[in-house]
């Protein structure tokens, strides 16, 4: 049987994983222009952790409250760590809006802190000795692995994309505006602060579904590479946003088939052929630079 | 009438940057807001569009409502790597018209193009934004405020960075586009010849002598006070219509002549 054949054979495994990490690919990747131009690259990395804080807080609480985590049934909805998790991220993704004023702090500087204190955060309370039993099962949740994915899980990443795309829709002007030059379009009478916490908190979601879906690294990933990848080579939104995320779905696609073929870890292939996506920019750049 | 007018207001990010003020734009009036570097005319810009919050007194809109505003900020504070074309740019001055909910139509493009055709710069509609030169940039964000339909147009140091003859093309654009759109201007620089040539009324500003004072351009540009603005003896001319103004050199104070070539290092009138 050859490769492909084999691949064919077994569908019924990889149809839901494959098609989450296509999901995911593409949304992150219309989502990383965005993130990418505003100079935000690491508040993908920074709210992927603070949704980790989220998911060890609901387990400490359930560890705290006496509830044994590993009958589900037995969890209350308050305490499931989905729950937990899109909060945490939601609430980082709005602080993140926030204009410190503060001429030492630069945006960068506030998601940089996030990051370093979730790091901190998750390791202190994954090592604590109260869920110390629980901290494999709050790694999976964490951190997904793409090779299985529950059918829920593509409906929550369906979800989150339905809902990013249709307020890009119904936003895009403002979106773009707020990114591009928030000064005018406050002094023009635009919600800065409104509608790039509807941006911030639309990839805290989507990176908060994302990572239980495919796991943290294909996230950030994704919300970076093919981004950058499809900048270097647009010159206009009309085409950049199309090959990003045509560049994110082709990733997850040929990564996870890749990883299948040849036995190599799914969210790391996928992440090695989104780079390749970088080659032909970098060609064009020093193409340039030699000229 | 007023369009804008600040009362006893306390400029300030924490403390306060300058005495209360008071300051009045008035509809078809040019103001000059001058000042040294990190004199304050930023944060005196940002608390009368309402950008930075008072410490004290009050920001008033006698029309019962806030001017509409086209925009000009600094061209530097700006990204010129991102993937929009000139008119992508000047498309955003119509956000608020529009309102939120609804694309760009082909009204809103027409506009935008007459917009970028008064700048003179027509022909850049479809060019990459990294494609332009600092000149053309600056237009480009001009005529984003003029296709807002502004009533006020307020510009954050225009000229920087540029050579005195592109300055004064640029200024007299500005003055043509006041009187073609009837509007009232706000002109934020630190370059003397700026605000000489075209406000019609001058706020002097600086925050290190605690400095600030308003009034009509012939009053404000005095030797005497622009002397008490910068520190050093200040000559003001008029040569051909134009004021020339000379910041002189610190050993000029002791003989009192300016430089030959009535050239100074701060500013060329």
């Amino acid at each position: 049987m050859t490769g492909f054949a084999e691949f064919w054979a077994g569908r019924e495994l990889w149809r839901e994983p494959l098609l989450a990490g296509v999901l995911a690919g593409g949304l992150l990747s219309y989502l990383g222009v965005f993130v990418v131009l505003r100079r935000m690259v690491f508040v993908s990395a920074a709210l992927s952790e603070i949704s980790g804080v989220g998911v060890a807080t609901a387990f400490y609480v359930g560890a705290v409250a006496g509830i044994d985590p590993h009958t589900h049934r037995a969890i209350p909805l308050l305490l499931e760590p989905v729950w937990f998790s899109l909060v945490f991220a939601c609430a980082a993704a709005a602080l993140f809006s926030l204009r410190p004023g503060h001429r030492k702090l630069a945006p960068e500087t506030i998601v940089g802190l996030g990051y370093i204190v979730a790091s901190a955060l998750v390791l202190a309370i994954l090592n604590s000795p109260r869920i110390a039993q629980e901290a494999h099962a709050v790694g999976d949740i964490l951190f997904g692995n793409a090779v299985t994915v529950p059918r829920a899980q593509i409906y929550a990443l369906a979800g989150a994309g339905s809902v990013a795309v249709l307020a890009h829709v119904l936003f895009f002007k403002e979106l773009l505006f707020v990114s591009y030059d928030p000064e005018t379009a406050m002094v023009q009478g635009v919600g800065v602060f409104r509608y790039e916490t509807l941006l911030n908190v639309i990839v805290a979601v989507v990176i908060s579904v994302a990572t239980r879906a495919v796991g943290a690294l294909p996230v950030f990933a994704f919300t970076v590479l093919p981004a950058a990848a499809a900048l270097m080579l647009t010159e206009n939104m009309r085409s950049t946003i199309p090959l990003s995320i045509a560049f994110g779905v082709v990733s997850a696609a040929v990564g996870y088939y890749v990883s299948w073929i040849e036995q190599l870890p799914t969210g790391a292939t996928m992440v090695v052929v989104a780079s390749v996506f970088l080659l032909p920019g970098l060609a064009r750049l020093a193409k340039r630079s030699t000229v | 009438m007023d369009l804008v007018r600040l009362e006893r207001a306390v400029i300030g990010y924490r403390t306060p940057l300058l005495p209360p003020l008071d300051l009045s734009v008035r509809s078809g009036t040019t103001l000059g807001v001058l000042g040294p570097n990190g004199a304050g005319k930023t944060a005196l810009l940002k608390s009368m569009l309402g950008l930075l919050p008072l410490l004290g007194g009050r920001l008033l809109f006698p029309r019962g409502r806030p001017p509409r505003v086209g925009y000009v900020p600094q061209r530097d504070r700006l990204d010129q790597s991102w993937p929009l074309s000139v008119l992508d740019v000047v498309l955003m001055g119509r956000t608020s018209l529009l309102g939120p909910l609804r694309r760009f139509g082909p009204e809103d493009r027409k506009r935008a193009r007459e917009a970028l055709e008064e700048i003179g710069i027509g022909e850049l509609a479809e060019r990459p934004l990294y494609a332009l030169s600092g000149g053309q940039h600056q237009r480009v964000l001009i005529a984003r405020a003029v296709a807002a339909e502004p009533e006020l147009l307020v510009l954050d140091e225009p000229t920087s960075a540029m050579d005195p003859a592109a300055e004064r093309v640029l200024l007299e654009l500005v003055e043509r586009l006041k009187r073609a759109h009837n509007l009232s201007v706000v002109l934020v620089t630190h370059q003397l010849t700026a605000v000489a040539g075209f406000a019609t009324e001058v706020a002097l500003v600086d925050r290190a002598r605690g400095l600030f004072e308003v009034g009509p351009a012939r009053e404000m540009m005095t030797p005497e006070r622009l002397g008490r603005l910068y520190g050093r003896e200040v000559r003001v001319a008029e040569l051909d219509g134009q004021i020339a103004i000379v910041i002189a050199r610190a050993a000029d104070r002791d003989d009192g002549r300016g430089r030959a070539d009535g050239r100074a290092p701060e500013d060329v009138g």
